[in-house]
């Protein structure tokens, strides 16, 4: 059982970089500017909205504010459709092998998404 | 069937796809609910356990562990009803994730222990008579097994979101 508990905390130990869905700490300072596709469109479930766009021969998954808090930007699902070309700006994951970007602003034609308009 | 493969069929279930559909503030409303449930949940086991660790020896243990105990069970019950349709929003972004593989196994040893500590002569006796030195000692064990259960699944399950 101390066996557990010291599992347990040396997990919570090595985690404590914490990112994911839980705040900028795992991002690049530096912002990031995208062009690509969209490969699925704008999903409000889940703790963060997110989509998946398509740059080269890589999909990029786009971390989105929170579903209330991206649906104040505007964005709604379905409204960029599958297919569409998008411009995002954002800070993307300190691990570059990963293609994740925090995404604060989107363009699609002329529709522009401030998801996170204090960081712009 | 593996657990990436389990997670993967989750999501996909009618119930992900109910859940996803419930709207822009349901993901933080039934995470609070599950909160709720586990401050329910452990609050009660804490007072429990720690009154058969030793603790406030002068209120008898007959009268806390009823309504410790049911407080308990409403508070599984409420967790289990929504960390299940929370789960099931985006289960594949949990593929890989170790928390969750110590999170379920310590629930599942959690509600071992409540089972074998319920079926102790100790347990059954301490409504209606003192306890021996030696049946206090195997409430003690219950109760050191129940918290270091309970607070490794939920020590686990809290950092799921920062992995």
């Amino acid at each position: 059982m101390t066996l557990m508990l010291r599992a347990a905390f040396v997990a919570a130990l090595i985690a404590t970089p914490a990112y994911a869905h839980h705040g900028w700490g795992g991002q690049e300072e530096a912002v990031t500017s995208l062009t690509g596709t969209v490969v699925q469109g704008v999903s409000m479930a889940g703790p963060h909205a997110t989509m998946k766009i398509k740059v080269g021969g890589d999909v990029w998954d786009l971390t989105l504010a929170p579903p209330a808090r991206a649906a104040r930007s505007g964005l709604k699902e379905g409204l960029i459709p599958v297919g569409a070309t998008v411009t995002v700006r954002g800070n993307r994951n300190l691990d570059h092998a990963k293609h994740e970007m925090k995404t604060i602003y989107i363009k699609q034609g002329g529709s522009e998404y401030h998801v996170y308009p204090d960081r712009e | 069937m593996s657990v990436a493969q389990f997670l993967t069929w989750l999501e996909h279930s009618p119930l992900g796809a109910f859940t996803r559909s419930l709207g822009v503030w349901s993901y933080g409303v039934i995470n609070l609910v599950h909160i709720l449930g586990i401050i329910l949940l452990f609050g009660s086991i804490l007072i429990l356990d720690l009154r058969m660790l030793g603790a406030w020896r002068q209120i008898p243990l007959a009268l806390l562990s009823r309504p410790t105990t049911r407080l308990a069970q409403i508070g599984l019950v409420v967790a289990l009803c929504s960390g299940i349709p929370m789960i099931t929003v985006k289960s594949t972004d949990y593929i890989g994730n170790p928390f969750l593989l110590i999170k379920f196994p310590a629930i599942a040893l959690a509600l071992l222990n409540v089972l074998l500590v319920h079926r102790t002569e100790a347990w059954r006796a301490h409504r209606v008579r003192d306890l021996m030195p030696s049946e206090r000692n195997r409430l003690k064990i219950g109760a050191a097994l129940s918290l270091t259960f309970w607070l490794t699944a939920i020590t686990a399950g809290r950092m799921i979101g920062y992995w």
